[in-house]
């Protein structure tokens, strides 16, 4: 005979059954303040903010207390009035969050067409149609200069990660604390960083590689702590299998540490990039803006893309801040498409280790 | 038959690396650590010997906390003081509406809202960190500003005999207050992932304990939650601050500078400071003193980011233990 585990009912969560006072109360206190405060704000045609404000928020906050009361007795009121507080201000954090989503891809999307993204913007002023001109000069400027940035910061970073991790060094509580510092330095002093040190000084004039320079500082940190994160998930007896096997540490650390965190570093790296490559400042400083194509980091003016925002947006004109917007919309859909690897990136090697620990 | 006991080669044990590689390998990696330390000091470095000339001629002091910036007298007048003052009252701003929002958020994410719906906003308030900040104030001088005059208009219009709401200049566009709600929407993600973490790492049996006791909701967050994660909250609010003073280009498009005056308290007049963006806004056709004066501005903005960010750290990391290192 054998024992089979007692099953827990479907319904074993007496908590969960609400007894129709409950509902009803919950119900009513939900639909009815703001059906009335639509219908006042019909009736009076008043504005909006005035009325969700001195209207619908206190009622909202009346019917809320009442329905805890009804619900749970005098000790309801308190959550009732915390439940309404907490989703006001969270959907007030929504609302605000799709009003620069929305503004941006419907505002950009009347900019955008095939040219917008291939062309640079020769012969282009602030009063010139959409129909010519686009942002394929700074598309390529970002990349490149991003790009040259990836190219020295990764090294760097993992580098950097791998001293925290690996070594018992003396000066890592020093760099941990470097690094934080250094990632909450303002973008603006990092290029006035590079701008000091090479451009004073004249040791180049205000090019690309002065950009990427300027945004190493930026990138670095993010990288760093990521990669520390990634780095640190790795099992120790898997280094110290491979130690004990007689691999050397760069052996053990390239051929089963490295392969073990590859999904956090390149989360890392998608990261820094999309640290990177929204950030003004730093570029206006250290990068003329040019308005023709120009891939050449050691000479001559640089558009990227949120330069090239800043350059339509301070000329002011109707379609020069068409043209912002349309490069908005460009640069957004960069950093979510990163943004979006990171997280598929990230959340595959979760599931993956996961699977590995339920074999 | 005898056994033939086996000779062992013995290996010496050492904990440094013998092979060549592995100096190479850790070499390599001390090398980009020390990276860092030498990046922080030249930053330090340069940015002070540059703008020394600027110190030396304005005076510490004066420089920091006077106000005015006037290239026309001999020697210039060059201080930062109301743009300090500006940056402070901007970050503190958005730092005051961005806490309720971002706290409700993560106890919405943490307590309220089933997992499906709580992992979608998660996701949402990560992008919303990332928005680009040239976006940010884009979409803030584009959208945004019209809307925040509205609201400090009615704002004054009902609390007007409260001195800070106060507006004699009939504009309330480019004031501190729009200004401080762009500011608002760019740290609400910090704060709001700083504190969610804090409360999904709390000890679920506390929770518990406190609702079999009897807890309501309101009570259990009164006085189990939020004591136990205010100061990690206190830390990540500080973070914040210290990104809200840095930032840039979003501050630049919806405020109006004001060089000469400090604005106190008037949240609502259309004058305002920012150091990072005075150094935006003076840096295309600047004198070679003014270049010195803003590198200047720039040590001083990078000092007060380094303290906050110090204190911040020093206080989340007091907060986590678990997260020692």
């Amino acid at each position: 005979m054998s024992i089979t585990p007692v099953q827990r009912p479907g319904k074993a969560a007496p908590w969960l059954n609400l007894g129709p006072r409950v509902r009803i109360s919950s119900l009513l206190a939900s639909t009815l303040p703001a059906l009335i405060s639509v219908g006042v704000l019909i009736a009076l045609q008043a504005d909006f903010m005035a009325v969700l404000i001195t209207f619908f928020l206190p009622l909202q906050l009346l019917a809320g207390a009442l329905a805890g009361f009804f619900s749970y007795g005098r000790k309801g009121i308190m959550d009732g009035l915390l439940l309404v507080t907490t989703f006001f201000f969270a959907s007030f954090v929504l609302v605000l969050l799709v009003s620069v989503i929305w503004s941006v891809v419907q505002s950009g999307f009347a900019a955008l067409s095939p040219q917008f993204i291939f062309q640079n913007n020769r012969y282009i002023t602030g009063k010139t149609g959409l129909e010519i001109g686009g942002v394929g000069h700074a598309i390529l400027g970002s990349v490149s200069i991003v790009g040259l940035t990836t190219l020295v910061a990764v090294p760097l970073g993992v580098f950097t990660a791998v001293y925290l991790t690996e070594t018992r060094d003396g000066a890592r509580g020093l760099i941990r604390t470097l690094l934080q510092a250094m990632s909450g330095l303002p973008s603006v002093v990092a290029g006035l960083f590079i701008y000091s040190m090479l451009i004073v000084s004249g040791f180049t004039t205000r090019v690309g590689i002065a950009g990427s320079l300027a945004l190493i500082p930026l990138m670095l940190p993010t990288i760093a702590r990521v990669a520390e994160e990634a780095l640190r998930l790795v099992p120790v007896e898997l280094r110290n299998g491979a130690l004990a096997l007689g691999a050397p540490s760069y052996k053990a650390f390239f051929m089963v540490t490295l392969p073990a965190a590859q999904s956090g570093i390149i989360t890392a790296v998608l990261l820094g990039v999309a640290r990177v490559i929204g950030e003004t400042a730093p570029l206006i400083l250290t990068t003329l803006i040019a308005n023709e194509t120009n891939v050449n980091l050691f000479e001559g003016g640089m558009a990227t893309l949120p330069t090239y925002i800043y350059n339509y947006i301070s000329l002011g004109d109707q379609t020069s801040l068409q043209r912002a917007w349309g490069a908005a919309l460009v640069l957004l859909l960069f950093v979510g498409v990163l943004f979006l690897l990171a997280r598929v990136v990230a959340g595959g090697g979760v599931k993956r280790s996961r699977k590995k620990k339920e074999k | 038959m005898s056994l033939q006991s086996p000779t062992i080669q013995r290996v010496k044990l050492r904990n440094k690396p013998s092979r060549t590689a592995d100096k190479v390998f850790f070499g390599v990696a001390r090398a980009a650590g020390y990276s860092s330390i030498v990046i922080v000091v030249a930053i330090l470095f340069f940015l002070s010997i540059r703008a020394w000339p600027a110190f030396e001629q304005q005076g510490i002091l004066d420089f920091t906390f006077g106000s005015g910036w006037d290239t026309t007298t001999t020697p210039p007048t060059l201080h930062i003081g109301a743009m300090l003052w500006g940056s402070f009252l901007i970050a503190g701003i958005g730092v005051a509406f961005a806490i309720p929002m971002a706290i409700s958020i993560a106890y919405f994410i943490e307590f309220l809202a089933p997992k499906s719906i709580a992992k979608t906003a998660t996701v949402i308030i990560d992008l919303l960190a990332a928005i680009p900040s040239v976006v940010i104030g884009l979409w803030g001088l584009g959208v945004f500003s019209p809307t925040g005059a509205g609201w400090a208009q009615m704002i004054n219009q009902s609390l007007g005999f409260i001195p800070i709401f106060q507006n004699e200049s009939g504009t309330f566009l480019r004031s501190p207050f729009i200004a401080g709600i762009v500011i608002a929407v760019m740290i609400v993600p910090i704060i709001a992932s700083i504190t969610r973490e804090i409360f999904s790492q709390m000890d679920k049996e506390v929770i518990n304990g406190a609702m079999a006791l009897g807890g309501t909701r309101e009570s259990i967050l009164r006085k189990v939650i939020l004591p136990t994660s205010a100061g990690g909250i206190l830390g990540g609010i500080l973070l914040a601050l210290g990104r809200a003073m840095g930032e840039t280009v979003a501050i630049f498009f919806v405020l109006n500078l004001s060089y000469d005056e400090v604005n106190w308290l008037n949240i609502l007049e259309p004058q305002g400071g920012a150091i990072a963006s005075l150094i935006l806004s003076k840096f295309g056709e600047a004198t070679n003193d003014e270049i010195s004066a803003l590198l200047a501005a720039g040590v001083v903005l990078f000092i007060f980011t380094l303290i906050i960010n110090a204190v911040a750290s020093y206080i989340v990391a007091k907060a986590q233990p678990w997260r020692k290192a």
